[in-house]
């Protein structure tokens, strides 16, 4: 009895698991290990001269590479800035619309808008916003009474990443919210009733009920935030192409350059390997830090 | 019976084979709506009139069309026949993408083509692909607000403006309430080729270079010389004494009165026209450098989109057929009409209202005689443009002008290693 | 009783600030949704461009749906700044194509990322800690770093323009199946063992216990993962040619690489993109109840 249980568990398991398992193969795993073979050759796009083997040449010549540690030093930066402001802003506009209250749903709608609308839209509309003659600079002049003086914000190497973090935050919160929101769906409403008839404030409410019920949610949001900004790409190469004074520069777009405007499929490849290993490091703190709460 | 019915079935095959149309594949960039106008129209009209060869005509969007020929190359998808950005073609002939063409071309045609056509088109001795136009470079003027501050309009290339007339103009033009920055360079358009396109010329009438033409194999030099510096010096300082607006809304300055020059291209012609009409004049590259230098002190750009048949094609002769099509003056007229670009055969000049002996728009041919430089024939063109661009933004954004430079030097060079210097064996 | 009635109005100012700062995130979220629709209204090209920066860019001074729909009382209906959107391009076509290639792509994917996930969190075999480290680390990837070589291999099968190509190497996504572990992973055995115990397979655990359990999930997965593949740019531009499968972001490459740039023309485009995500956010957002059905699970 117990011989056909296990059988029928492994078969079930099987169904399961292979359809996803062959397509991530097929078009993530096998495509990847092609760019790994390709590492070591100095492929390019459109090239005259044969492909050939050249070992770790362009590992070393990565590793002289000012502007990739100057994308990574950006990505960094973006990370540790972005992804605790992104997240409490999300978890709270999460809290927020989860309530009863009259018209949240429009108000989901509304925070979810930046989310919705497409890059090339975003990036044109805060374009112009930070625009020397934009509303940000007016509006600062305004408040401050002709004190303010104008700032090309998307040409000022200072001002430049911080404006695209401000204008990241506000169109990635929408996205983390929406998970939040499914993650406080789940916790039943009887621990809260409990806690409540315990006399337990709305603070402690959250610090004990939320928070931990939370976990996993909060887990999956920090872990792929993280990932997500360090892949940080379309923005920057449509309001700043790595600009003023790489100021803005990224890996992936460095990548982008490397492998596709010059053509240098090899050198992408070495860096696609350096990166992801320097990610892989990363997440795997992040997880066994997070670590999760499985129930099986 | 048999025999008469195998005959019978040999004939209408043997029949059908040689009334076969042959299908000819065609990309080509959306450039301005007028162009892509003229080239369906053309295509349609080539189709109709025989029934050897017929032509799809597929359009791809500009802002990316070399990422999708580079895609459909590393696919081997290409068609028969494309269109290309002149100094890019040089790239996909070393590749071997591209069939030399000069088999097909009579001679009569070869007489007939502008010089600095049969010069984008050639890598190392052979022709690879035809322009039915080829660009002009110069300042679209408003004859009013020049007028105003007493600026003397040249008369011919030889007859442009000096430098310091030139900084005596912008500064007199700024002077005046109705301008906000009395010069665009057509920033509005976003960086990409037109940066290289635009402004190279600049540093090679000061007496530098994109690359070192004797051998191509380096940028040293030429662009990180003291004479790049003191032509991107130049360009640094046309915005920080506010003669042009780094980050304009959009490109009409001139054309809505806000500024009184335009640094652009042919393409600008037909706005001119219609906005300022008589209004509209066009000045002479000004003479920025120094008469003894690498190209005489004055130079203008040029080079345009053109055509190249594919090596991958199986009907190259098809192919030809209807590239020989638009290549007639006729045709050419018909888009430079829509375009305002320059003829690429002298006798389409001729029938050419713009473009004749003494119209609006014959600076542009004597410019293209006497002081067009061409952008680098070079595989490494790409990179070239490129970092060009990266160091010049970076300088226009108020960054180190020598650093900036030095930066694309080291990039060039590098790739140019990295190909082995482009070897053509 | 006057700490009822303080406590009363503590309650009234503490509910009007809290919508008071409701409605100003609100506005902060959504202005450029108002620019891009107030823009592309504004039948006005110069008037547009000369309001950009300041906040009469909201207000159009000439309302019309030309630049969706073109104008055909204009002097010359046939320049193309009067086209309009549906004049200048085959729009319809790529909003098929956009809606038929993402839809395909996010239900399939919904099936495998969950079945996946659930085959994951629901059964403890050797080797599972991997498997999940693996997928977390396929998230790293970026669609860059493989493109060229998923070209070569699209290529190989025959795929190149159609519509296959932009459909099946999207649907299995490391994120969503992540997304999906993670929530699957808290349903408690006792759910299982009740159905097992019923006799109950395991497929008809996964379709009838878990699925339903996850509707908030599901919903937001659906979304997500459409957005994701509705702005996807650069696998489109790489693998279709002419206008039979191109997608929307494709198509819009018109617009933009084209100069002058026609913004009212551009905006209209995006506005015409956006609603069919707003539709579906809109539809979904019933899955989102603040219901008790969650206390089931305990």
């Amino acid at each position: 009895m117990v011989t056909a249980l296990v059988k029928k568990r492994r078969k079930a398991l099987f169904v399961f698991i292979l359809p996803g398992l062959i397509l991530l193969t097929i078009f993530i795993i096998l495509p990847f290990f092609m760019s790994f073979g390709l590492s070591f050759t100095n492929q390019r796009i459109l090239s005259r001269i044969p492909t050939k083997f050249i070992g770790l040449r362009n590992y070393e010549r990565l590793f002289r590479d000012d502007l990739f540690f100057t994308g990574l030093k950006n990505n960094m930066v973006f990370a540790l800035i972005v992804v605790p402001l992104q997240t409490m802003l999300a978890l709270g506009m999460a809290m927020v619309v989860n309530k009863n209250l009259k018209g949240v749903k429009i108000f989901r709608t509304a925070y979810f808008m930046p989310t919705v609308t497409t890059m090339v839209v975003v990036s044109v509309v805060w374009s112009f916003m930070y625009n020397p003659q934009g509303i940000i600079n007016n509006f600062m002049q305004s408040i401050t009474f002709g004190q303010w003086e104008t700032i090309d914000f998307l040409k000022n190497s200072k001002w430049a990443f911080p404006s695209i973090m401000l204008m990241s935050i506000w169109q990635g919160a929408g996205f983390q919210m929406l998970i939040f929101l499914a993650g406080l769906q789940e916790i039943p409403k009887m621990l809260y009733e409990a806690a409540i008839i315990d006399g337990a404030n709305k603070w402690k409410q959250f610090l004990h009920i939320t928070l931990p019920q939370l976990r996993n949610t909060t887990a999956f949001v920090l872990i792929s935030t993280t990932i997500l900004s360090l892949k940080l790409f379309d923005q920057i190469k449509v309001m700043t192409n790595g600009g003023p004074s790489n100021s803005t520069y990224t890996v992936i777009l460095h990548l982008y350059n490397s492998g596709f405007t010059k053509q240098k499929v090899g050198y992408a490849s070495a860096m696609t390997v350096v990166f992801f290993l320097i990610v892989l490091a990363i997440s795997i703190l992040q997880r066994s830090v997070l670590k999760e709460q499985r129930e099986v | 019976m048999k025999k008469v019915l195998l005959a019978v079935i040999v004939l209408l095959c043997v029949s059908v084979v040689f009334s076969a149309t042959v299908e000819i594949d065609m990309w080509f960039h959306s450039g301005r709506g007028d162009e892509r106008n003229v080239i369906q129209d053309q295509v349609k009209r080539f189709n109709e009139m025989q029934d050897l060869v017929h032509v799809n005509a597929v359009v791809l969007p500009e802002g990316s069309y070399n990422e999708q020929v580079q895609a459909a190359a590393l696919a081997n998808d290409l068609p028969d026949l494309l269109d290309l950005d002149g100094p890019y073609m040089t790239n996909y002939a070393w590749a071997r993408f591209l069939r030399p063409l000069d088999d097909y071309m009579s001679d009569e045609l070869r007489n007939d083509l502008l010089s600095s056509i049969i010069k984008q088109g050639t890598y190392q001795g052979q022709l690879y692909a035809l322009g039915t136009f080829d660009s002009g470079l110069a300042i679209w003027a408003n004859r009013n607000y020049l007028e105003e501050v007493g600026a003397r309009i040249p008369t011919s290339v030889e007859d442009a403006w000096t430098k310091e007339e030139f900084m005596t103009i912008l500064a007199d033009l700024k002077a005046l309430p109705e301008i906000d920055y009395p010069l665009d360079l057509m920033f509005a358009n976003g960086p990409g080729e037109w940066w290289a396109y635009g402004f190279s010329p600049i540093f090679q009438a000061f007496g530098a270079d994109l690359i070192n033409r004797d051998d191509f194999m380096s940028a040293d030099g030429a662009l990180n010389g003291p004479e790049a510096v003191e032509a991107a010096e130049w360009f640094q300082s046309l915005i920080q004494d506010g003669y042009v607006n780094l980050s304009p809304a959009n490109d009409a300055a001139v054309l809505e009165g806000r500024a009184a020059m335009a640094w652009v291209g042919h393409w600008y012609y037909n706005a001119m026209k219609d906005e300022l009409g008589d209004d509209a004049v066009l000045i002479p590259m000004p003479k920025l450098g120094d008469p003894d230098s690498l190209y005489g002190g004055q130079a203008t750009g040029m080079g345009s989109w053109c055509w190249g048949i594919t090596n991958s094609s199986e009907n190259p002769y098809a192919t030809w057929l209807f590239l020989r099509f638009i290549m007639r003056p006729e045709e050419i007229v018909n888009m430079t009409d829509a375009n305002g670009a320059v003829p690429a055969r002298k006798s389409a000049s001729l029938l050419s209202e713009a473009y004749k002996e003494g119209g609006p728009l014959s600076l542009y041919v004597e410019q293209a005689g006497k002081i067009a430089v061409e952008r680098p024939v070079t595989p490494a063109y790409p990179i070239l443009s490129l970092e060009f661009t990266k160091a010049l933004q970076d300088i226009t954004n108020g960054g180190d002008i020598q650093d900036s430079l030095d930066r694309a030097v080291e990039e060039i060079d590098w790739d140019i290693e990295d190909n082995a210097g482009y070897p053509m064996d | 009783m006057t700490t009822q009635r303080s406590f009363k109005r503590v309650k009234i100012i503490d509910k009007t600030v809290g919508y008071i700062l409701l409605i100003l995130l609100a506005l902060f979220f959504l202005f450029p949704l108002i620019y891009m629709i107030t823009t592309s209204l504004n039948s006005d090209e110069r008037d547009i461009v000369s309001k950009m920066g300041s906040i009469e860019a909201f207000i159009p001074t000439e309302v019309s749906l030309k630049n969706y729909f073109g104008d055909p009382n204009a002097e010359d209906p046939n320049l193309t700044t009067n086209k309009g959107v549906t004049g200048r391009m085959n729009f319809g076509r790529f909003m098929f194509n956009s809606v038929f290639i993402v839809t395909c792509t996010v239900l399939g994917g919904l099936l495998i990322n969950s079945m996946l996930a659930f085959g994951l969190a629901r059964f403890n075999f050797k080797g599972r800690v991997f498997f999940v480290s693996l997928i977390v680390a396929l998230m790293i990837i970026p669609f860059e770093a493989i493109a060229i070589p998923l070209l070569w291999l699209v290529n190989s099968l025959g795929w190149m323009d159609s519509y296959q190509v932009q459909i099946i190497p999207f649907m299995a996504n490391p994120f969503y199946i992540f997304l999906f572990y993670q929530f699957f992973i808290q349903f408690p055995k006792a759910l299982e063992e009740a159905a097992l115990i019923d006799g109950a397979g395991w497929f008809k655990i996964y379709w009838k216990v878990a699925l339903p359990l996850s509707k908030p999930i599901m919903s937001s997965v659906a979304i997500l993962h459409f957005l994701m593949q509705w702005g996807f740019f650069l696998w489109p531009l790489m693998v279709t040619r002419g206008e039979e499968f191109r997608p929307l972001p494709v198509a819009m490459q018109q617009f933009f690489g084209q100069y002058p740039r026609d913004w009212g023309d551009i905006m209209a485009f995006t506005s015409m993109m956006t609603i069919p995500v707003l539709i579906l956010f809109i539809i979904l957002q019933g899955q989102f109840v603040n219901s008790a059905k969650s206390s089931g699970i305990k």
